[in-house]
């Protein structure tokens, strides 16, 4: 069976990977490149050819192609000693346009375009924009030489899933730095170094904390290995696709901390994320050199809210079990009255259900639920359980429908059926014929998609929220759709498509285990 | 019984006379009297047996000729004068009483007026009509190529192997983000949108259509039919087919209220028609829906709407019901 499922998620795996590769031609071979600057504040402000030039730049930050500037170029030669710190200054200055190149920079920019044309590259040369009939350049109109050449897609998905998940390691930072290594203590200086709480602290490391307790869910942490689905450009500006996922939201909450240096106060901040920035204690603030002693001086805040998982799972779990807890009584009555009044009124539910758009009969909820004094919208920093009340009922309601529409069916499929006339004439009561066989016979489809509802509550629901204003990760992919950004799809539908495999294999495993007549390993008669 | 008798020599003819051989027709032979079977005769008697879908039925009418020939009729445009008052700051908003008082007692201020001072009535039914159209073209197109694909797919155990992993792969692409792209390279018009989504739209439909045939297929008569060496093609279009007929309009009846729903979804977040559908009316009068005394503009195309789509809905169902032989003892 181990075997069985390793296959299958294996399997699973790969048809991602193939999903990873469609959605990636979509969206960098498909869309024009310039619509990630859509939303980008910094773009507008820049002119002339370092416009240009942060184009390429961007375009090579988020994967579309390789940029090389010839600036990168002379400077590898100098680190490689074949030019001198004297002829670096006059071999990298360009000149207005090809003509006007300094002698002794000639030879080494025909070199450069020589080398990079040879490697397939496109030789870009941008001429310098001159203030009139000065001999100065416009903001950002310095002349700029180039190489760029598009990544095609089999490298950008190995590179992708290379990346994935990245482990921590001693040599991450590359300056010199002290004691690289990893120490383990049992009192973690974070509390002041008294109270027992264990921890493996790194240094050299990206994290300084690489594992440790707090006293917050599920208490004990982890920066040793993360998983990087992809960094956002304009949604959630250079963080992560999984931390825009998983970061809390809402107001700060200050709970007391030493700080590295010794210094105790009560702040918001989170000592435990503290990441590497090279040279970050030197220019940091009077505060940053009061509190930090090294250059892990980067760190998150605590805040009290929860993530955008989080509130989508919360909602998303609550409403799972509801609508179970109210379907399967419910569908039972119906098929139980087939053809009477109960059942007529539930066909008459489903039917609304059904039929009527998902957006008419959530506002329905939303002004029913308004008359009644229940919040409407969502708020984070005022929370209070009735905010969750609308946006359970909203999601749970169409889901009853559902699966009412689905256990009617098949109970009344069960009641026909043969096994079922002989149990009557073998003598058994209704009672017991309905709960041990029929029941059983026809939970065994709907069972199947208990782990799907229960893990399709981390994505969120995009009606709801929206309506509710949920600050959930349901509109994470409409809202990377609108701003572009590249790297929040592909992070997303890896995630959406991931949670989608396993809840299949889930569902199988749970079925096999309620009915032990499915065997998936067994050989086909 | 007739206990007269008839004494043949009466007649004074020889036997050769009286009687000629009849020719054994073979075929005459194979001729069974029962009473004559139409199929869609009877699908359409049980259908009309039941008083509520006469109703439905006059419903989905009334709906299609509002939806239809009412915009023809009074020759709505958008953007032309009686139908919009943007100009007139007091014609817009109104609700219905106030607008009928402004422009007299007619059917379009029945509904009042909306943020560009036009009548809601007429909007909606202008909307409706492209909603409509594009749920049919859309399901027109997934159903004829779903169905056929489907059983095909049911048949050839090599293309169920590959299509298994066509479908497993096309399944999981974000639908909302294939229908942006398809948006962002061809414009946000009417036949890029039926084109997002018919372009994989009809795999779920030829997965369902599989399974069902899967079903039918190994069943004891096609078997017996295969052995009797019936052509493939003549199993699936003579014994499969004519079983499938109630799945298929089951199908289908579900399926075009689903774009209807779609295309009002798609438009709420953004990424629906540019032309004022359902759902781009819906979505436009969202501001109305808070401000007090506004609620109208955007109650009136969600209610119309709702009531198209179970129309739709309740009229395919029992059609799918009725067309089921088994209902037609």
């Amino acid at each position: 069976m181990t075997k069985y499922l390793l296959k299958r998620l294996l399997h699973g795996l790969l048809s991602l990977a193939v999903v990873v590769a469609i959605v990636m031609l979509l969206i960098y071979s498909f869309l024009e490149k310039d619509l990630i600057f859509a939303g980008d504040p910094n773009f507008s402000k820049l002119k002339h050819n370092s416009k240009d030039t942060y184009m390429y730049q961007q375009w090579e930050k988020y994967g579309y192609l390789d940029y090389v500037p010839y600036a990168d170029y002379v400077q590898e030669l100098l680190k490689a000693g074949e030019i001198t710190q004297e002829e670096y200054s006059d071999i990298a200055k360009l000149g207005a346009t090809a003509e006007k190149d300094s002698e002794t920079a000639a030879p080494y920019i025909q070199k450069f375009i020589e080398k990079y044309e040879a490697d397939g590259y496109q030789i870009e040369r941008l001429p310098g924009k001159l203030k009139g009939k000065t001999k100065k350049y416009h903001e950002g109109g310095e002349p700029r030489l180039f190489a760029y050449k598009d990544i095609p897609l089999i490298n950008r998905l190995v590179d992708y899933f290379g990346g994935l998940i990245s482990v921590d390691d001693i040599d991450y930072v590359e300056q010199d730095i002290e004691d690289r290594g990893i120490s383990f203590t049992l009192y973690d200086p974070a509390y002041g170094g008294e109270k027992f709480s264990p921890a493996i602290m790194g240094n050299g490391t990206k994290h300084k904390y690489l594992l440790y307790f707090d006293d917050q869910f599920p208490y004990i942490h982890q920066n040793l290995v993360k998983i990087n689905l992809g960094t956002s450009y304009s949604v959630n500006r250079g963080i992560d696709v999984f931390d825009t996922m998983t970061t809390s939201q809402g107001s700060f909450v200050k709970s007391v901390v030493t700080y590295p240096s010794g210094v105790v106060e009560e702040t918001a901040d989170n000592i435990h994320s503290a990441t590497y920035m090279a040279g970050s204690l030197e220019k940091g603030t009077a505060v940053t050199k009061q509190y930090y002693v090294d250059d892990y001086t980067v760190v998150t805040t605590h805040k009290n809210g929860l993530s955008r998982v989080g509130y989508s799972f919360v909602i998303g779990i609550i409403s799972v079990i509801l609508s179970y807890l109210l379907a399967i009584p419910l569908g039972t009555l119906m098929a139980l009255k087939k053809d009477k009044f109960i059942d007529h009124l539930g066909t008459f539910y489903i039917v609304f259900i059904l039929a009527v758009p998902s957006l008419a009969y959530i506002f329905m909820f939303k002004a029913i639920g308004g008359s009644m004094g229940l919040p409407t919208t969502f708020s984070v920093d005022d929370a209070s359980w009735k905010m969750y009340v609308l946006p359970i009922i909203s999601l749970s309601l169409p889901s009853v429908a559902n699966l009412m529409k689905w256990l009617r069916r098949y109970i009344i499929d069960q009641m026909n059926s043969d096994y079922v006339k002989f149990a009557r004439s073998g003598g058994l009561s209704e009672g017991e014929i309905f709960s041990k066989h029929i029941l059983k016979n026809a939970m065994i489809p709907i069972v199947h998609g208990i782990p799907g509802s229960i893990l399709g509550a981390l994505v969120g629901a995009i009606i709801t929220e929206r309506v509710y204003v949920v600050p959930g990760a349901g509109n994470l992919l409409t809202n990377a759709i609108n701003a572009y950004d590249n790297g929040v799809i592909v992070g997303v539908t890896l995630f959406y498509g991931l949670l989608s495999v396993v809840s299949i294999i889930l569902g199988d495993l749970l079925m096999s285990m309620v009915d032990p007549r499915i065997n998936f390993t067994a050989k086909r008669r | 019984m007739n206990e007269q008798k008839i004494d043949l020599q009466e007649f004074g003819m020889s036997d050769e006379e009286l009687f000629a051989p009849v020719e054994h027709d073979f075929m005459d032979s194979e001729k069974i009297t029962a009473p004559r079977y139409s199929y869609w005769q009877s699908v359409f008697r049980v259908f009309f047996r039941k008083k509520i879908n006469i109703f439905v039925l006059s419903l989905l009418a009334v709906i299609l000729i509002f939806t239809y020939v009412y915009p023809a009729v009074i020759g709505y445009d958008a953007e032309v004068d009686p139908y919009i008052n943007l100009m007139n700051g007091e014609a817009k908003h109104l609700t219905p009483s106030a607008a009928m008082e402004m422009f007299g007692k007619n059917i379009h201020w029945i509904l009042g007026s909306g943020a560009k001072g036009e009548s809601t009535f007429d909007a909606i039914w202008y909307g409706s009509s492209i909603s409509v159209t594009l749920a049919l073209i859309c399901a027109v197109i997934n159903m004829v190529i779903g169905v056929v694909i489907g059983a095909v797919w049911g048949f050839s155990k090599k293309f169920d192997i590959f299509m298994i992993e066509v479908y497993n792969i096309v399944a999981n692409v974000p639908y909302i983000l294939l229908i942006s792209v398809v948006v962002l390279i061809m414009s946000a018009s009417f036949w890029s949108m039926v084109f997002a989504l018919t372009v994989t739209g009809w795999l779920s439909i030829a997965y369902f259509i599989r399974t069902q045939v899967i079903i039918i297929r190994d069943r004891e008569y096609n078997l017996a039919s295969r052995c009797l060496g019936t052509p493939i093609w003549r199993i699936a279009l003579k014994n499969i087919l004519p079983f499938m007929t109630s799945v298929i309009v089951t199908l289908a009846a579900t399926e075009i209220p689903s774009y209807i729903s779609y295309e009002v979804f798609l438009s709420y977040i953004g990424m629906g028609l540019k032309d004022m559908s359902l759902g781009k009316l819906i979505e436009s009068a969202q501001v109305a829906m808070v401000t007090p005394g506004w609620e109208i503009e955007f109650w009136a195309p969600v209610a119309i709407a709702s009531i198209i789509t179970v129309v739709l809905y309740v009229v395919g169902q029992n059609l799918g019901d009725a067309s089921d032989p088994r209902t037609h003892m």
